[in-house]
């Protein structure tokens, strides 16, 4: 590369005679699908991948300890049954030495097994807020689809949805619904899936509708393809994105709201309980048996902040744009 | 600062310093799957009034070589080398002196005009920022030499231009702007980003006489990055030709364009379709014998296209249009932006209605049409649209996008379908093992020569090719083309064919339509239209078209002058005298 | 703009319409009005059922009771609201109107105060992006998403007001402490300020030692029970704004926006003087008065002596002005604290919404106010501030990768000026947005929020009438809260209008 420093005014060359312009195609390993790419980018989120591991851990301990429905679980006490009240109730839990004790997280005033009792509430906030994830996803793909593409009476609908969450809060429209629809797990997921999916039914929307303006979408059209076609092979596989970072929001939406639902006293009813639930029952007793209050709360906490975090790093993996480089 | 430079480059090379120079300049990303090297030791100056090109293609390095002069790539660019900018050493100063070198010695023009400025700050605001910043003016003495410069620039009614936003003006006045903030502090150098390449070629060549004024009045060094080789032929003084990174050949602008010595740049240049040069460039052969009683593909008769506007009367995109395509015929609708060529495009394809007028199809009526037999004409249509990047679903692996068609008009089964998509890869020859690929895996000349490939899917009668090569770098586009030109000669399909690119419908076309704000200017047989215009619309447009040429751009660059004298209008040029000095 | 604010009156009109119709149907079908009196045993049971039939209108269906209810509340916009009564026979009107303001309040001072937050935490998390600044404010504003907001608020009762009151009743800061404050503070500053370790250490130097000097002088002269600025204090905060506002503007540059603010700062302090027997006793229109003067004179003083730079200096003018008179009043405020905690002892309130038949002074009043307040305040402030500064870092990194950065980049505008002239606004407009649908959620939160506290708002009025199933609380509520989320919703379109010249013409 000598000539490059050639005097700037004349003539330089460099050798060309291993030139070549052709772009070689290489399969051979290095590029990657877009699902693979995405796939890559989560399992190198570390706030994710631990609020995974926590997630699945939470959720593995409601469900096999005090087990579901008839199967029953590996820890002997029910959260139904009272027994004598032990040590004024104090959680026996010790981290070190580790040790379980006889009621790792104590015992109400009753002398419930409040480890129990928490794993109970749980497991059915734990399924409500799922539930309602996987309801408000269906309603509000589908709407926002349509809405998107079609535009009409859809779009009209919910926009005017939207608006209506605007002066009616979410949680006052809830707690009427809850009233009235009774306070059981299923009567709960219900009346919320069919309230919050608004949120998601806009984003989506707004995504089709960018992306109908999109060559490839024309070029489907021009080809003679149906709407039905169109919106299921190329317009929802380029919305997957959003719909699953939302789906996980909503989840987390979800626990939050039925916990507060339940802590007005519209939520679940005894003799089933929730973590929102408990948190109303005991928290007159925060001074006296403090754990009551405590145990529940952070499990509601570490659901939400667990589910938040997932969804962080699923938006992080399928639009890198904010997310950080690679230091 | 004023006086007159010397328009010879030699004399200006070898009297004054350097105001920008580049020492063997290497930068390297570091991204999420390893190192780019994107700049490979480049050498290059920069002198007083003088022009020096950087031509490549996309990927080649030119924009990151001068975007280093201002210090102004992301942080994952590590950078090796010198940088000089009128005695400061780019690469050690602090960030302080940076910025008083920025905009004060050195100052940039944008490809983009239309995200180039602020939306929520008036035009006033962003131009005299800089000149406070740099202490030139300020206050009511920064606003009134605002309004000079928007003069200079040749920006009508300037002093109403200061107070409004950039959504209020054109694009060719965006980019007058932006060109006002670079010339607003005086600046020693100025480096242009692709300045015109999202410009219609009339306002290009404006903008390209602004330009050259500039170097000219001012003395100004100017940095031109540009793929467009008629626009170094147009402009510059000297080039520098670069590859991958690399500096591949470097002289003055006669010495590279007239005698190329590397093999990239003759195959640069060879692949550049000349306007007026006609059939047979690039290997590239169309037959001239259209059968004259041939039925017709399209036939237009007084066509009106109107867009609804919510509050507002609705707008006439098309405009009383007729024009005819033969069986086995190429027409080029050729045109500027807002003309409505795109439009009646996609009018053809059944995506737009028509207003009134008639629009007949291979022989049948499509306003009349039901859905189920617009649907069965649509499989005599093939369509290619402009950007590769966007036509291709992206989660579409790339067998069952080419195949799409078939599965839609539920032709053949699932070996047959197979079979054909392979015999569609080897004619626009890609290798088989794409099939199973996405279209991101692939270069943007690959998607297209796919695009090609699903449109030809149904042995379509009628092709229609919105812009299918303006996205393409030139030696790209070349091989599209000629991929292009054999299929039709061997599927003689008739093609209705869009383009703002006189030079590539001059290259296919049997008939040329020019089209302008929607209505037809003139149409005719390719020889007829091009070669031999009669209305002074299309006389504008081919003589604003550069060439890769630079004697012989010069001589176009006069007569398109004294044509624009001879229409009364005014060539542009920085407006000096009054205020300046 | 007018047309523009005019139909988005009537569709809001509309859609408040239709959201009413919704709830009071909902409302009615939630339960049975009359389910406790069939189950009581009282001998007038009958009696008793056929008196609230005929009060609540039982018999007729409910769209003629909704259009009853709908012929009082439209005398609203006559401003004559007959908003019926409830099933024990009480005027609605009376108790929305009790329960309105202390609610409002709430609701009102939470959006700003976690818009300016909110923003202000996002900005400053993008500009300084993967630092431990960023990482942080990331980490606690996932922690706020997901706080369940009565959980929080329990905490904040017990932690927040009842240690308050255990200390405040014998103020005394430890060595311990005062250094733990001291460094806490020192590290925000510095993660706030940035730039080389250099700068950053001495921005933690000085922040914590300065810091460390204060709470230490404090506790000796026994601050904490009878606080005040007096003209010092006054004067170097009002300093501090004024820097704030230049850098806002021209910076150092301008010697005569320069001069705007010292002389600003001087006429301050003479006023300072002047005007303390006036604030001895005052009231709301007075303070809303010396506001608006001292407006006037800031603005003056910029046009006056501006110059050129006139827009720049009648900013730092009236900044500084309006701040010299906010810390003037607070520090008058300051010095009636000692008054209030005679009158109230343990000041932070836990239970209810305002203290009945309050007797102190004007500033005590205030203090009154601030003390039931603060919590719940808090509290409403933490739910919406997460998403506020999540949503402002994302739209500020979007902006500042935009192509007109780039474009100022290249003009040699520096990166404090390229955040706040040309970003920020920029990066606002999505903002706006989000406000309307996070005041309809601090709505709910209010609901819950005042539960926690005990507080006799809204939120009671919605719940009692709701668990009775008497539609009339429920729709008073409604009627007050759907205005103000549309109230709210039309400032936020007029700011979104103001700030985008797009949708100006």
């Amino acid at each position: 590369m000598s000539e490059n420093n050639q005097e700037p005014s004349s003539h330089s060359v460099v050798d060309d005679s291993d030139f070549s312009i052709e772009k070689k195609l290489d399969f051979s390993g290095k590029s990657y699908s877009q699902g693979e790419l995405v796939r890559r980018r989560f399992f190198r989120h570390r706030a994710a991948m631990i609020s995974l591991a926590v997630l699945v851990f939470v959720t593995l301990l409601a469900f096999t300890s005090i087990g579901v429905g008839p199967i029953p679980g590996w820890w002997g006490k029910s959260y139904l049954n009272s027994s004598s009240v032990i040590n004024a109730g104090r959680p026996t839990l010790s981290l070190w030495p580790f040790a379980i004790g006889e009621n790792p997280f104590g015992q109400d005033n009753v002398g419930k097994d409040y480890f129990a009792l928490v794993m109970r509430g749980t497991q059915r906030s734990l399924t409500v807020a799922f539930t309602v994830g996987i309801l408000s996803t269906l309603i509000g793909t589908a709407v926002g689809a349509a809405a998107g593409y079609f535009r009409g009476w859809t779009e009209a609908i919910l926009m005017r949805m939207t608006d209506l969450f605007i002066v009616i809060p979410l949680l006052v429209l809830a707690a009427v619904v809850a009233k009235a629809a009774g306070g059981t797990v299923w009567g709960m997921a219900l009346v919320l899936g069919f309230l919050v999916w608004t949120g998601l039914a806009r984003l989506v929307r707004g995504e089709v509708l960018s992306l109908r303006e999109r060559e490839f979408v024309t070029a489907a059209e021009a080809i003679g393809a149906s709407s039905g076609r169109i919106l299921m092979k190329h317009i929802l596989p380029n919305t997957i994105g959003t719909i699953i970072v939302s789906a996980t929001l909503t989840i987390a939406t979800a626990i939050l709201l039925e916990s507060a639902l339940s802590f007005l006293g519209y939520g679940i009813q005894a003799p089933d309980t929730s973590l929102g639930q408990l948190i109303s029952t005991y928290q007159t007793s925060f001074l006296s048996r403090p754990w009551l209050f405590w145990w529940p709360g952070m499990f509601i906490l570490v659901i939400a902040l667990t589910v938040n975090f997932l969804g962080d790093g699923l938006r992080d993996a399928f639009d890198p744009r904010q997310s950080r480089g690679e230091d | 600062m004023t006086t007159q430079a010397d328009n010879s480059s030699k004399d200006v090379t070898s009297n004054s310093e350097p105001v920008l120079s580049f020492d063997n300049v290497d930068v390297q990303f570091g991204t999420e799957f390893g190192t780019v090297h994107a700049v490979k030791g480049v050498t290059l100056d920069v002198h007083p009034g003088e022009v020096v090109a950087v031509v490549g293609e996309s990927g080649s390095g030119k924009s990151v070589t001068s975007m280093t002069a201002l210090r102004l790539l992301p942080k994952n660019a590590r950078i090796n080398g010198g940088v000089m900018v009128s005695g400061h050493d780019v690469q050690s100063i602090s960030d302080r002196a940076m910025r008083r070198v920025r905009g004060d010695d050195i100052a940039m023009i944008f490809q983009e005009p239309m995200t180039a400025l602020n939306p929520v700050l008036t035009i006033g605001t962003q131009l005299t920022e800089s000149m406070e910043l740099h202490g030139v003016a300020s206050g009511k003495a920064a606003v009134k030499r605002a309004v000079e410069l928007l003069d200079m620039v040749g920006i009508p009614d300037p002093e109403k231009r200061v107070t409004q936003y950039p959504h209020e003006l054109s694009g060719g006045q965006r980019q007058r702007v932006v060109i006002a903030m670079a010339i607003s502090c005086d600046p020693k150098v100025i480096v242009a980003d692709e300045p015109t390449t999202a410009l219609d070629v009339t306002v290009q060549a404006d903008i390209l006489d602004l330009l050259r004024s500039l170097k000219d009045k001012l003395n100004t060094g100017i940095l031109l990055i540009t793929h467009n080789m008629g626009v170094v032929a147009d402009m510059a003084d000297r080039v520098a030709v670069m590859f991958k990174g690399q500096i591949v050949e470097q002289g003055t602008t006669e010495e590279v364009l007239m005698n190329p010595q590397h093999a990239y740049t003759k195959v640069l240049l060879g692949s550049v379709p000349r306007l007026g040069a006609g059939r047979g460039q690039m290997g590239i052969s169309v037959t001239d014998d259209v059968n004259e009683g041939a039925d017709l593909a399209i036939d237009l008769r007084n066509l009106v296209i109107e867009y609804q506007r919510l509050g507002k009367t609705p707008f006439r995109a098309v405009d009383d249009v007729s024009f005819k395509v033969k069986q086995g015929e190429i027409v080029g609708l050729v045109g500027e932006s807002g003309s409505g060529k795109s439009t009646i495009g996609r009018c053809a394809l059944g995506l737009i209605p028509a207003a009134s007028g008639e629009f007949r199809l291979l022989g049948q009526d499509i306003a009349q049409m039901k859905k189920s037999e617009l649907k069965s004409l649509r499989r005599r249509i093939g369509v290619i649209f402009q950007d590769p990047a966007a036509s291709l679903n992206p989660r579409m692996p790339i067998g069952e996008c080419i195949s799409e068609p078939m599965v839609v008009h539920e032709v053949g089964d699932r070996k047959q379908r197979e079979d054909k998509v392979y015999e569609l890869l080897d004619a626009v020859q890609l290798p088989r093992e794409v099939y199973n690929r996405y279209p991101h895996e692939v270069s943007g000349g690959q998607r297209q020569r796919i695009s090609v490939a699903r449109a030809l899917t149904l042995d379509p009668e009628l092709l229609v090719a919105d812009e299918p090569t303006s996205a393409l770098d030139v030696s790209v586009q070349a091989k599209v083309l000629k991929i292009f030109s054999e299929l039709q000669a061997q599927y003689g399909f008739a093609c209705l064919f869009v383009s703002h690119d006189l030079s590539v419908v001059d290259l296919l076309s049997h008939q040329v339509v020019v089209l302008q704000n929607g209505k037809i200017v003139e149409k005719g047989p390719r020889e007829q239209v091009l070669h031999n215009p009669q209305e002074d619309y299309t006389k504008r447009l081919i003589a604003a078209a550069p060439v890769p040429d630079p004697l012989e751009q010069r001589r176009r660059r006069d007569e398109r002058h004294d044509l624009l004298r001879s229409l009364g209008d005014e060539v542009v040029e920085l407006k000096m005298g009054d205020h300046h000095n | 703009m007018l047309q523009f604010v005019l139909r988005r009156i009537a569709i809001s009109a509309l859609v408040l319409w239709a959201g009413s119709v919704l709830l009071y149907f909902l409302v009615v079908n939630s339960g049975d009005p009359l389910d406790e009196l069939r189950q009581s045993q009282a001998t007038n049971r009958e009696q008793q059922m056929a008196a609230l039939t005929e009060r609540m209108n039982l018999d007729e269906p409910w769209y003629v009771r909704y259009g009853m209810w709908l012929g009082g509340a439209s005398k609203c916009l006559i401003l004559a609201c007959d908003l019926g009564v409830d099933r024990g026979g009480s005027d609605v009107n009376t108790a929305i109107v009790a329960a309105m303001g202390s609610s409002l309040r709430l609701v009102t001072l939470a959006t700003v105060i976690a818009i300016v937050l909110g923003v202000a935490m996002g900005v400053l998390s993008a500009i300084r992006q993967y630092t431990a600044f960023d990482y942080t404010v990331t980490f606690v504003a996932f922690v706020f998403f997901s706080l369940p907001v009565f959980w929080a608020a329990v905490l904040l009762k017990q932690y927040g007001a009842i240690e308050f009151n255990n200390w405040i009743a014998d103020p005394s800061v430890s060595l311990v402490t005062t250094l733990l404050i001291a460094i806490f503070f020192g590290l925000f500053a510095s993660a706030i300020a940035g730039g080389d370790t250099r700068r950053r250490g001495l921005t933690f130097g000085i922040t914590a030692v300065i810091l460390f000097a204060f709470i230490t002088i404090f506790d000796a002269i026994d601050w904490w029970v009878q606080p005040a600025l007096g003209p010092g204090l006054v004067l170097l905060l009002s300093a501090i704004a004024m820097s704030f506002f230049l850098m806002l503007t021209t910076g150092l540059r301008d010697k005569k926006v320069l001069i705007t603010g010292g002389v600003t700062l001087a006429v301050g302090l003479v006023v300072y003087f002047v005007i303390q027997p006036v604030l001895e006793e005052p009231n709301w229109w007075l303070i809303l008065a010396l506001a608006a003067s001292t407006i006037v004179v800031g603005g003056v003083l910029g046009y006056f002596i501006g110059g050129f730079e006139k827009r720049a200096a009648m900013t730092v003018g009236i900044g500084t002005a309006l701040s010299f008179g906010f810390y003037t009043f607070f520090d008058k405020l300051l010095t009636n604290w000692g008054g209030y905690l005679d009158i109230a002892g343990r000041p932070i309130s836990t239970i209810g919404s305002g203290t009945p038949n309050f007797g102190g002074n004007f500033y005590e009043t205030i203090w009154d106010w601030s003390t039931q307040l603060l919590l719940p305040t808090i509290v409403l402030t933490i739910i919406s501030l997460a998403s506020y500064s999540r949503y402002t870092r994302g739209s500020m990194l979007e902006t500042l990768q935009q192509d007109y950065m780039r474009t100022a980049r290249s003009k040699g505008v520096s990166e404090r000026v390229l955040n706040t002239r040309h970003a920020l606004r920029n990066a606002l407009i999505p903002i706006t947005t989000i406000v309307a649908f996070d005041f309809a959620n601090l709505i709910g939160g209010a609901v819950v929020t005042e539960r926690v506290f005990g507080w006799t708002g809204m939120g009671a009025l919605f719940q009692a009438g709701l668990d009775a199933v008497d539609p009339n609380p429920v729709m008073a509520f409604y009627l007050v809260t759907g205005t103000a989320a549309v109230v709210m919703n039309m400032l936020a379109d007029i700011a979104y209008a103001s700030l985008d010249p797009r949708i100006r013409r």
